[in-house]
């Protein structure tokens, strides 16, 4: 994957943006996610990962190709994301409601399961609820605690993606986790 | 409390897998003397359970259609400037 990735990257470099559909099409998913993770919503979500891609896109000569392009681009996302954190309004809910869509939120766009109805409505509730506590963390315990244990990257990984010393990804999992251990323990 | 708050230190560490042999067994001592400890180390567990439950979602459908359409038009010039 990370060979075909370059190939592209290369050509969009050299000014062939139909290049760019392939990568976009192999990140959107966890680039998608990663944002909806970071920010709780779905229209932000789908916002911010936009603009993520179109400023990869429009910055793509300051990338270094010896680096993992997919670092690079969730670094922009998480950026991003924190940036937009920053500049809400207080009064932003995680459920807000789907514009136009009568009263479902994003829970009911999710993938359906093999489940029951009843199993399906309890497991949405904790859902929702993990995730509600999760997006009430601080941005930078949050970043690190959805690339850690929703993304799966490694340590190491993490502090590359986010350019900071990996002493210090390790101090804010560490907070991270006892902010989750707290907010969670009585579920 | 003190105690608890360097055992409470080396539960992150084997979180993060930079446990040594030596601070493992002290770990795994303590714990089995310690219910506080013990509490809180199942609690970090079952938060990281919790978390990892959470289910995947998919990109919007035209994401990358959207984003397609939303790129500037500079970089072909740009070819051609070089």
């Amino acid at each position: 994957m990370e060979h075909i990735v370059k190939e592209r990257i290369k050509q969009v470099k050299k000014g062939d943006q139909s290049a760019y559909r392939e990568i976009v099409e192999l990140y959107q998913n966890k680039i998608y996610q990663h944002c909806y993770r970071m920010l709780g919503n779905v229209h932000e979500a789908e916002d911010i990962a936009q603009e993520a891609f179109i400023r990869a896109y429009v910055n793509i000569d300051s990338f270094d190709e010896r680096r993992k392009f997919s670092s690079w681009l969730y670094r922009i996302a998480t950026n991003l994301s924190i940036d937009r954190i920053r500049k809400r309004k207080p009064d932003y809910f995680l459920d807000a409601e789907v514009k136009g869509t009568d009263g479902l939120d994003m829970y009911s766009q999710m993938a359906a399961s093999d489940r029951t109805p009843a199993e399906e409505l309890e497991s949405n509730e904790l859902q929702r609820y993990i995730h509600k506590e999760i997006s009430e963390l601080p941005p930078k315990y949050r970043s690190i605690i959805v690339l850690r244990y929703l993304e799966e990257f490694s340590l190491q990984e993490i502090s590359e993606i986010l350019d900071i010393p990996i002493g210090t990804v390790k101090t804010r999992i560490h907070r991270g986790r006892e902010a989750l251990r707290k907010r969670l323990r009585h579920v | 409390m003190d105690a608890h708050k360097e055992h409470i230190k080396l539960m992150h560490k084997y979180l993060d897998g930079d446990l040594t042999k030596e601070e493992e067994l002290v770990l795994s001592k303590h714990l089995e003397e310690c219910e506080a400890c013990q509490k809180h180390f199942h609690e970090l567990n079952r938060t990281i359970a919790l978390i990892q439950s959470t289910e995947q979602i998919a990109a919007p459908l035209h994401f990358t259609e959207n984003v397609m359409k939303s790129l500037p038009k500079e970089k072909k010039r740009m070819k051609v400037i070089r």
